[in-house]
């Protein structure tokens, strides 16, 4: 029944020839232009604040010094970059992304191939392995500050007392102050704890896909688990390390909630984002703030870069197999 | 270099009841070139799995030589494989994946690189050398798999249908370079394959397996000759043997108006189980077209003819038993290629005499003739 209905409708409008083609182009603004608002609104909510940040950047913008605001080069980058206490934030929030990094693809890696064989209650242990992944940040990070890492009344210190306590001498336990102690070691193994799931689901994809027969032909070449790990599994998760760890660097270089909730910038854990906020909200020099944000985002852009590059690298891959 | 011997060797997959190979007895000569054929899920695949150490070994032994290999990993076993898909290591190029098991075994590099070079020159693969799997043509890549197989000089080849991705005239080239290369080497091989031609045309001796169990294993030659049941009887051969069930009226075995004379051994075999039914086979060869009042002569109705050149084939079907058990009354014959009857016609046509194969019709046996 449509079928004939278009089928007229296109021997109509080849009748009118000409006529039809400006019909259809005002046919295709007409199913346009109602999708223009929801097109401004996305360009607006998306895009201007970045606009808006960047020529903030530029500019000296300090809510104490209202009669100084105007245009200021480069100044609020130099700065950024040359500031000590930005500095610092720059070197912390790098060696806190390497570590977390690090640590949580290796622990997902170990975990990945743990649950690559196959046991009883796989998939129950999988789900309960990605949990943490699922934690809404702020949340864990309030759970590791007051549950865990509490002096007084935290998980840590009373598994210390048990132990000692079975050798009766639960008085002598060691109660360290775990974010006085080591403040940017406690942020780090919380971010591990919520980072390793989600390496451990890559790298259990990466596993996943690897060609059976592949690893079935290097047993019989005379290969052992090691060295079928070694030059087999390997080289076949390379990409799916590099994807985890690219994709995790744009979060974690992004990071907040923690550094807020455990130890709020104190102790040397303040990282780039944590200092923005700072700059932005205690000093509220709005210009230098948004310089170090600019500073945060061409770092994001170069690690996404690689990230796209690596991710397309591998679609190739899968298709030229 | 080893002879092979299953005996009684079972696999039972876990929560499969039936077994998928079923104590399977087998020896396989020094330097012999054995095929296991038969259609797809019958057990051939698992069969070659078990002696490569793939898939366990649930009852029964498997040796290599004099070697109980039952229990041994892969990698002591000395054997090498060709996988359907080749399973190149992907990442490594054709002269790492050709030396990986040498290097794994510690060879040094000058001896990789020499038996690598070897390999490359038998299989002319020279100039991939330092390319990766992916940028080689399929019927390259199955040269590196084979090479890769044979730089280990082992005791046993095994492979699974490793020309199933090849089209089909390379595939006729490359059956013959395979089989002119195991001779050469001498390793015993055992090569599976569902394709009975490349079965016929390449083994020393065939293996045919149905269901898990082994139906016969004898050379190509009598195995289309002296096919021990109507099994194999109607697998081997292209265009397949003719089977149609015959009642015994006296001395002959008739069906409609064919009609054929049984010897006494076959009348004996037939008294002894008491059946008054056989099932009788005729390859399309063992038909010959004749004048429609020879005894014994039956009429077909030709449906197509099939011309070869060198051969003709008629298709067709009995015309004077609607219905009959001759496969839906359909029959294959081979004409003479230089006046085929035309579509459409009726022939007559007779089986020849001591050409025909006759089998129980209960047990499907072979019964003498
Ligand atoms: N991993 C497995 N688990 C359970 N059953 C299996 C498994 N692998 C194979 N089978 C069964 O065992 C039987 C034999 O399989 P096998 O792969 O040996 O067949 P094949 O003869 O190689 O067939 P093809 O010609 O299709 O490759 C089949 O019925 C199959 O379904
Ligand atoms: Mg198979």
């Amino acid at each position: 029944m449509s079928v004939a209905v278009d089928v007229g409708d296109r021997a109509a409008s080849r009748r009118q020839g000409g006529a039809s083609r400006s019909l259809r182009r005002s046919g295709d603004w007409a199913r346009r232009v109602p999708l223009l608002p929801a097109l401004i609104f996305t360009i607006v909510v998306t895009q201007l604040p970045f606009v808006a940040t960047l020529v903030i950047s530029f500019m000296n913008w300090n809510a104490y010094y209202p009669n100084e605001r105007g245009f200021a080069g480069f100044a609020n980058f130099r700065s950024v970059l040359t500031d000590v206490a930005m500095r610092d934030a720059i070197i912390t929030t790098i060696e806190l992304t390497v570590t977390v990094v690090a640590v949580s693809l290796l622990l997902g890696l170990v975990v990945a191939l743990l649950l690559d064989r196959s046991f009883l209650g796989r998939g129950a242990v999988r789900t309960m392995m990605i949990t943490p992944f699922l934690v809404v940040p702020v949340a864990a990070a309030l759970l590791w500050k007051h549950a865990l890492y509490n002096p007084e009344y935290g998980l840590l210190n009373g598994v210390l007392k048990g132990v000692w306590g079975l050798f009766g001498a639960a008085g002598s336990a060691p109660q360290p102050d775990w974010i006085t102690q080591m403040p940017l070691l406690s942020v780090e193994i919380a971010l591990i704890w919520q980072w390793t799931p989600f390496m451990m689901l890559i790298l259990l994809a990466g596993l996943q896909s690897r060609p059976l027969d592949v690893i079935e032909a290097a047993r019989i070449d005379g290969a052992g688990s090691w060295q079928i790990f070694r030059y087999m599994t390997f080289p076949h998760l390379r990409q799916y390390l590099e994807l985890g760890a690219l994709l995790g660097s744009i979060y974690i270089v992004q990071n907040f909630d923690y550094v807020f909730t455990i130890t709020s910038g104190g102790l040397g854990t303040a990282n780039l984002p944590y200092a923005i906020y700072q700059t932005f909200y205690q000093a509220h020099d709005y210009g230098r703030a948004s310089a170090a944000g600019v500073v945060v985002v061409i770092g994001t852009i170069l690690i996404a870069t690689l990230a796209l590059r690596t991710v397309s690298s591998l679609f190739r891959e899968e298709t030229s197999r | 270099m080893a002879s092979v011997t299953f005996s009684k060797a079972t696999r039972i997959y876990p929560s499969v009841p039936r077994p998928a190979v079923d104590a399977l007895d087998l020896e396989i000569e020094d330097g012999e070139f054995l095929v296991l054929v038969g259609p797809s899920g019958c057990g051939k695949s698992t069969s070659l799995r078990m002696l490569a150490g793939l898939e366990e070994v649930d009852e029964g032994s498997i040796l290599i030589g004099d070697r109980d290999v039952t229990n041994l990993k892969p990698k002591d076993r000395d054997i090498a494989m060709v996988f359907q898909n080749y399973a190149l290591y992907p990442h490594m190029t054709v002269g790492d994946n050709m030396g990986f098991a040498l290097k794994i075994a510690g060879n040094s590099k000058e001896e990789i690189g020499k038996r690598v070079a070897e390999a490359a020159r038998i299989l002319d693969l020279e100039q991939f050398l330092d390319r990766k799997p992916k940028a080689l043509s399929g019927g390259q890549r199955q040269r590196v798999a084979m090479g890769r197989a044979i730089v280990r000089s082992p005791q046993v080849f095994l492979m699974d249908e490793p020309l199933s991705n090849l089209d089909a005239k390379l595939r006729v080239q490359t059956r013959t370079e395979i089989a002119a290369l195991q001779r050469r080497l001498g390793v015993t091989t055992v090569y599976v394959t569902h394709d009975q031609v490349e079965a016929m045309t390449m083994g020393d001796r065939v293996a045919v397996l149905k269901d898990g169990i082994l139906q016969q294993v004898d050379t190509p030659l009598r195995l289309y000759q002296q096919p021990v049941n109507v099994f194999v009887a109607a697998f081997i051969g292209s265009p397949g043997m003719n089977i149609g069930h015959f009642e015994l009226d006296g001395e002959e075995a008739a069906l409609g108006r064919a009609r054929l004379r049984l010897s006494r051994a076959t009348l004996d075999a037939l008294r002894e189980e008491g059946a008054d039914r056989l099932v009788l086979g005729f390859r399309p060869e063992a038909l010959e077209q004749v004048g429609a009042d020879e005894p014994g002569a039956f009429p077909v109705q030709v449906s197509v003819i099939e011309e070869l050149g060198s051969d003709a084939f008629l298709y067709g079907a009995l015309t004077d038993i609607p219905g009959s058990s001759v496969d839906g009354s359909h029959i294959i014959a081979r004409v003479d290629p230089s006046r085929p009857p035309a579509k459409g016609d009726v022939v007559h046509l007779r089986v020849r005499p001591g050409m025909q194969h006759i089998f129980s019709e209960s047990t499907g046996r072979r019964l003498p003739d």
